[in-house]
């Protein structure tokens, strides 16, 4: 879909000639002529304006009413007036009417000092009230949600918490009550509101009304400081500014960044702050003694993890999400070249050929994320965004809603975004390759009836600019048809359509052109063949790895398998751990544990899903004993020999520029704080060209993967996991935020919860019912196997009539019952 | 004096039910519409100049033409959400000739190549409300609606929607969203509904006697009809008279007439021995008029030269019995009970006001008061995002400025009342300058 | 008031909940899952076809309400999670509808209602007094619910009251007792002063 062209025009306010885009609102406009009119209710991030605080009137030659600037187009020749006497009494009036019934408590209130109603009542009210009367007084503040403080008193009814709620977010459950001077901002019957991105009603408050209760009274605007950065507590990589007061962090604002994240944060993003300053944070180096991990030396700890070095050529390595292309790159070096170890892996779940990961991965094919909004088309596959890159969610709901953006959902779970969906389709979990197939066929074939064929129609025929979201989720073998069908539908080379991954880690796509990929070096080079997570897990499990090294991660906790891993991790001689937090698989098996950083901490780069390079700054000073994840790995690498004279962040940049072809010449200067998307830059020429694999399996060709509907034969469920957005250690330890940890729920179907004779919320257990797993073998293999066949986990029933008959789905990543120790495909779920 | 259009035999029993309408000769007009073009039929809507009766004037021929042409969904919405005090003509309308609205409404679709249309009736309106329905089935059953209309292209929906209670709701566009099944909140213009109302698609909005003029003036000719009245107000009337009046209810005019031939000569005046103190012309949102105006002629633009309006054409008559405090008192009332909440002025300001008519009430307040209280109807008129902010602050402020000494008076009389004490001894303290007095600053 | 529990301002409008904090202990209130939501059928098909007679479903929320306060007797919670679960929306918009409408009660209320028109030309005529004593009246009954209501749009009959939808008028004192009685006959209200019955004043509207 074309973005609408910008033509500019000349208009006059206070007999200023003026230049601006036309169909500009008036109130922005002005700003060109350095003419400034206050406003409350205004704020285009929430859509139409609505018009309602009357701030904004001004005067313009030919109409005799006042007009709201905020709701009129500047028009060529059009002449305004702000400074005219009629202006000064509206304006005059309106704050007088505002402050009727708002208490004048500043002194004791949290917005005080960055308060638009401060500033407008300085700047444009008479100075003075003729109300008399006494004012209302209400019980303050008052829980909205374990997050959100209301002060109703002091409520100006500006609408945008409201319209957030339900124009933004959509999840329509802030609402205004009742009418006239009685209205208020409520939810139904006194439910709190909680929703993914409530915390941003904090921040459009343009009063103190909306508070942060992990903020209130922590800090005044005048002892603060704000220091951009990046949030990577996900793959949205939403732009941030930390509100810092003594080297601590105190809260977390967005940074608005329209390519990013539109200025919107989730909670986790806006909350999870938290974890950086709280006990169970990992602040010193720490070494196993006498089973236990206690604080030692840095000296000693980084002694240890030298020994590292005994393990040559049998050491594995895990990277996590959360690490830094400069971290990335290190790391890899020290494995690839100190330690002769190529087993390094940055998935979590099957791994992707050299080839095929180049062709997915190519500039020309890759989606940007405004293009979710100005798309025709968006094709929603196999991933949550809700869950798994939050903020992108908002920027689907607002295409559609806005620009009537035609939305399809394809995936094994019910999605949040269903509701939205011109077409939602479902497949059984895990079956992507025969859904894709049959999406490809009914691509090059006659239209026919049927939802795959409605799908292909709508991406053929609904315009061509198609944007396919998909998640790391989707199995690798799905992965060459996928491009077929990207390919099928032009995608590539096409400004404005494409594929946009969500990769499980924050930084999942900077890892992989850092070089984190078995066989795959920095740049997508090629590299000597390495071991993929889910062998490298099975080489520890059977001796064949002695030694790993987990950089911020966890795989008892993050990937599938939990009993192989636990296995993988108590057989190996030597666990090096970067952690915050000590996560059952750190704390049971880790050797020496470094504290890792936090993003408020680190320095270095990381890149966004659609290519955007970002760039991380600390923002504080590490707390503690806490050092830079990159100068921990630039020291053990020169410990075992292979030093990489890296004495500083930028150093390290340096050497990845120098060996990723395609960032060539980029400077962390150009990255700066909106970040650069290196597929837009001329250098993405030099990224190596892929290929699909030639032979893809003809549709519905194997019994085995084509979509069945139904349950399966023998009366048990299909197993489908996702992973919630709060599933991270980061939120458990925040305590404002540990009303979210979540709890294991068994999704299930009213049909399968009726058969089964299950109610909703009742107690279930999950256990696995053919255990006749190829993937054990060996020693520990049967240990892990045993294990298995006793394996229960215990959750909740969630009966939800979304949910497709004979599948249940489980939470995974989460601390306890987690999905990960379910290994089969088909489960049986019953009443303890 | 009297020319009886909407009203003639309005009482013949059984009017409601079609096979008394179409006895007396209605659906004819639809016929003779159908027969005729849409641009011709929408010209005599033109020729007639017929002004919209709910309240703002506006001729309803030239909003029929603002709409754009085009296949897109357009939607006419019959605005029955008759609540503006004081009027009450819709109701015995609807109530009696049902088949009339119905007739009206289908004219004017066809006209304004609409094929979409809903009445909004104020849910307080249960018994008009089933009458309608039952209308509304009936001729569907006879095909003046559904598919092709007696065999016309024109096809035209009609559903009725009941309201739950809400003045602002009245409001065309608040009227529109509450359609929608939304709070009814007022909308920002422009988009004016002609070109964006109801589902975002163009929207022709009518009053219930609007549209039910319409088959008459397609049954009379639009040229004949606008020989009634005045120039620029044409046509007939339906005045609701009530308060202080010996025969209140609904009489049908002809626009221009004395308004004193309406309330002495109609309505009957007040009881004997008493005589008009003030009176609304044109529902209680219109700036009142007193004794000395009731020769103003009773039309848009005579009312309007007077400083008030038509307004929905609902007079209401206070006789010198009453204290002028109490009505301005249930007037603002009214409005803060009724105000959206939307915006500021509108909020505020009738709260603000009902504060202060309660102060003087309580013998708090001084002469200074009326001061502030007229300096607040004016903030909020013209300030507002809708017309109901307005509606209080026009007859308030006209209460104020011709009624001044008596409310002096009543706030002195509420003084010694209270024990509080004459003005004389008083030195008003903050209030006594509002605009350079030394209030704190904030 | 009788039989109102809830304290009302002068015209009638809620107290609204301005005091009233979130319970932490619930979960958000989201759209109900039909899985997990019993809903009556009667209701059901009633919501369903009116969301039918719309372009937007989301038109039929006053009609649905309206059906849903018929059943419940108020707006309960259980029955805006009714319509919440038929229409596909939030109980929170339907809350946020249902509270800006004086006919849609979000508070348990009498089964009758009587609505007393109190005001411009109604009180011009003593309708003050006629709530007051019909207040009184209703006092003891706890079936009769009395509200102070903005113009009824029958201001030819002042003063003037609905009695479950029935306007009534020009009333007196003496008609409140009157009305009770009515009322617990269960039979036509004030049947002599009903308004379907009263013939035009306009000696121009006599029929030919």
């Amino acid at each position: 879909m074309p973005r609408p062209e910008q033509k500019e025009i000349q208009f006059t306010i206070d007999g200023r000639e003026v230049r601006a885009i036309e169909g500009a609102m008036l109130v922005d406009a002005a700003k060109h002529g350095d003419v400034e009119i206050p406003f409350f209710c205004y704020e285009p991030k929430l859509g139409n304006p609505v018009g309602a605080c009357r701030m904004c009137l001004v005067e313009i030659e030919g109409i005799p009413k006042l007009q709201t600037s905020c709701s009129t187009p500047v028009k060529d020749g059009m002449v305004v007036h702000t400074q005219t006497d009629r202006v000064h009494a509206a304006q005059n009036a309106v704050v007088e009417f505002l402050l009727v019934n708002h208490p004048l408590d500043c002194p004791v209130c949290d917005k005080g000092g960055e308060c638009p109603l401060q500033d407008i009542t300085f700047g444009w009210g008479r100075g003075r009230s003729r109300f008399i009367e006494p004012k209302r007084h209400f019980v303050k503040p008052l829980s909205l949600s374990p997050l959100v403080a209301i002060d109703r008193e002091r409520c100006i009814l500006c609408y945008r918490c409201v319209r957030f709620s339900q124009e933004v977010a959509e999840d329509y459950q802030l609402i205004f009550a009742e009418r006239g001077a009685h209205t208020y901002v409520s939810t139904f019957d006194g439910h709190p509101y909680v929703a993914p991105f409530s915390g941003n009603i904090i921040e459009l408050c343009p009063v103190g009304a909306l508070t942060s209760k992990p903020y209130r009274f922590r800090a005044r605007p005048w002892d603060i400081e704000g220091a951009g950065g990046i949030c990577t507590l996900c793959p949205s990589q939403c732009n941030v500014q930390f509100t810092v007061r003594d080297e601590t962090v105190m809260r977390v604002l967005a940074r608005e960044n329209d390519e990013v994240d539109d200025g919107w944060l989730c909670d986790k993003g806006r909350f999870a702050y938290q974890s950086i300053h709280v006990d169970e944070r990992i602040a010193a180096p720490l070494v196993r003694d006498g089973g236990e991990l206690r604080e030692v030396s840095w000296e000693r700890a980084l002694s240890v993890a030298a020994g590292l070095a005994r393990h040559r050529g049998r050491v594995g390595a895990l990277v996590g999400g959360q690490a830094t292309n400069e971290e990335g790159f290190l790391l890899q070096s020290l494995m690839r070249q100190g330690l002769e170890s190529p087993d390094i892996d940055s998935r979590g779940r099957a791994s992707v050929p050299l080839e095929l990961g180049r062709a997915l991965a190519a500039p020309s094919l890759q989606a940007a994320v405004p293009d979710l909004e100005f798309a025709h088309t968006v094709l929603v596959l196999g991933c949550e965004p809700l869950d798994d890159a939050p903020i992108l969610d908002l920027r689907i709901r607002k295409g559609v809603r806005r620009r009537g953006v035609n939305l399809a959902i394809a995936s094994a779970r019910p999605s949040a975004l269903d509701a939205n969906a011109k077409l939602s389709l479902r497949y059984p979990p895990g079956t992507e390759a025969a859904f894709l197939a049959e999406l490809a066929a009914a691509l090059a074939g006659p239209p026919s009836s049927g939802d795959i064929s409605a799908l292909a129609k709508l991406l053929l025929e609904g315009g061509e600019d198609v944007v396919i979201l998909w998640g790391e989720r989707v199995a690798a073998d799905a992965l060459p048809t996928l491009l077929r069908i990207a390919e099928r539908l032009g995608l590539s080379g096409r400004a404005g359509a494409g594929l946009l991954e969500v990769p499980s880690g924050a930084n999942g796509r900077g890892l992989r052109e850092a070089g984190v990929l078995p066989g795959v070096g920095p740049g997508y080079a090629p590299a000597p063949a390495g071991r993929s997570a889910a062998q490298i897990a099975a080489a520890a499990a059977d001796g064949r790895l002695t030694a790993l090294y987990l950089f911020q991660t966890d795989p008892v906790r993050e990937l599938p398998d939990r009993a192989l891993w636990e296995a993988a991790l108590h057989r190996a001689a030597l666990v090096v751990a970067h952690a915050s937090v000590l996560t059952e698989g750190i704390r049971e098996h880790a050797a020496v544990v470094f504290p890792a950083e936090s993003h408020a901490e680190k320095e270095g780069t990381v890149v966004h899903p659609d290519g955007r390079l970002q760039r991380l700054r600390g923002a504080i000073g590490h707390p503690n004993q806490v050092r830079a994840g990159w100068s921990v790995l630039a020291e053990i690498s020169a410990r075992v020999g292979h030093d990489q004279g890296v004495l500083t962040s930028p150093m390290a940049w340096e050497q990845l520029v120098a060996a990723v072809p395609f960032y060539a010449g980029l400077t962390l200067q150009e990255i700066g704080g909106r970040g650069v998307r290196w597929p837009d830059r001329a250098q993405a020429a030099q990224m190596p060209a892929g290929s699909a694999p030639s032979a893809p399996a003809p549709p519905g060709g194997s019994a085995s993967s084509a979509p069945v509907a139904g349950a399966p034969a023998n009366g048990g469920l299909r197993l489908g996991s996702y992973r919630p957005i709060w599933a991270s250690p980061e939120v458990e330890i925040s305590p404002a935020l540990k009303f979210t940890i979540c709890r294991q729920h068994v999704e299930l179907s009213p049909q399968d919860a009726a058969r089964l004779g299950i109610d909703h919320g009742e107690a279930v257990e999950v256990s696995q019912l053919d255990g006749s797993s190829a993937a054990y073998s060996g020693e520990a293999g049967s240990q892990a196997r045993g294990k298995l066949e006793g394996t229960r986990v215990h959750g909740t029933a969630a009966v939800r009539s979304g949910v497709p008959q004979g599948t249940a789905f489980l939470a995974d990543g989460i601390a306890q019952d987690s999905a990960n120790e379910l290994t089969e495909a088909v489960v049986e779920v019953r009443k303890p | 004096m009297s020319i009886h259009i909407l009203f003639e035999g309005i009482d013949e029993p059984g009017l409601n039910r079609l096979e008394v309408y179409q006895r007396r000769g209605g659906y004819q007009a639809l016929r003779t519409a159908l027969a005729m073009s849409r641009e011709d039929v929408l010209g005599e809507l033109l020729t007639s100049e017929i002004r919209g009766r709910g309240g703002a004037g506006f001729q309803m021929g030239k909003k029929i033409s603002f709409l754009p042409r085009g296949d897109m969904d357009k939607y006419l919405v019959c605005n029955a959400d008759e609540s503006e005090p004081g009027t009450f003509k819709d109701r015995e309308l609807m109530q009696k000739s049902p088949h009339m609205l119905i007739e009206g409404i289908v004219i004017a679709s066809y006209a304004a190549g609409i094929g979409r249309s809903f009445i909004y009736i104020r849910g307080e309106y249960d018994y008009q409300a089933d009458i309608l329905e039952a209308a509304i089935a009936e001729a569907y059953e006879a095909g003046y609606l559904g598919e092709q209309i007696l065999g016309s292209d024109h096809s035209l929906s009609l559903v009725l929607h009941r309201g739950a209670g809400a003045y602002i709701c009245g409001e065309e566009t608040g009227l529109l969203d509450s359609l929608e099944g939304k709070r009814g909140n007022p909308r920002l213009k422009p988009p004016f509904p002609a070109i964006q109302g109801l589902y975002q698609g163009p929207t022709l909005i009518n009053n219930v006697e609007t549209l039910s003029t319409v088959p008459h003036i397609i049954r009379m000719g639009a040229a004949q009809y606008a020989e009634i009245g005045t120039q620029t107000s044409t046509g007939t009337k339906l005045v609701s008279i009530s308060g202080d009046v010996q025969r209140p209810g609904n009489y049908e005019i002809a626009l221009g007439i004395p308004s004193r031939e309406i309330i002495y000569g109609l309505a009957g005046g007040p009881a004997d021995g008493r005589e008009v103190k003030l009176w609304f012309p044109g529902g209680s949102s219109a700036p009142v008029l007193t004794k000395d105006d009731l020769d103003v002629p009773y039309d848009f633009d005579s009312l309007a030269k007077a400083g008030t309006m038509l307004g929905s054409g609902a007079i209401i008559v206070v006789d010198d019995s009453h204290r002028v405090l109490d009505v301005a008192y249930k007037l603002a009332k009214f409005y803060a009970h009724e105000s959206c909440g939307k915006c500021v002025p509108c909020r505020e300001g009738t709260n603000w006001t009902v504060k202060m008519l309660q102060r003087i009430e309580a013998g708090e307040a001084t002469p200074m008061d009326l001061d502030i209280m007229a300096s607040v109807q004016d903030e909020i008129i013209g300030n507002c995002l809708c017309v109901l902010g307005d509606a209080m602050a026009m007859p308030v402020g006209s209460i104020i400025k011709k009624f001044r000494a008596e409310l002096e008076e009543h706030i002195e009389a509420a003084r010694e009342r209270a024990g509080i004490g004459s003005l004389e001894n008083v030195i008003p303290v903050g209030v006594a300058d509002a605009h350079a007095g030394p209030l704190p600053v904030h | 008031m009788s039989g109102y529990d809830v304290p009302r301002f002068g015209h009638g409008s809620r107290v609204p909940g301005w005091d009233q904090a979130a319970d932490l202990t619930k979960d958000p209130a989201v759209i109900p899952d039909s899985a997990t939501t019993l809903v009556p059928e009667t209701l059901r098909a009633g919501i369903e076809a009116a969301m039918a007679k719309y372009p937007e479903r989301r038109s039929a929320a006053i009609p649905a309400l309206h059906l849903a306060q018929e059943l419940h007797g108020w707006c309960s919670p259980e029955a805006i999670e009714q319509v919440a679960c038929v229409m596909r929306l939030t109980p929170a918009y339907l809350i946020s509808v249902a509270t800006f409408y004086d006919m849609l009660e979000t508070r348990p209320k009498p089964r009758n209602d009587v609505f007393v028109c109190t005001n411009i030309s109604c009180s011009l005529l003593g309708a003050d007094e006629f709530y007051e004593a019909m207040v009184a009246a209703a006092a003891e009954d706890p079936d009769v619910g009395v509200r102070s209501f903005e113009c009824l749009g029958a201001c030819d009959i002042a003063p003037m009251a609905s009695v479950n939808g029935e306007y009534v008028g020009p009333l007196e004192t003496e008609d409140a007792a009157q009305i009770i009685e009515d009322l617990r006959a269960g039979g036509p209200v004030l049947e002599a002063k009903q308004l379907r019955f009263r013939r035009s004043v306009d000696p121009g509207a006599v029929g030919p």
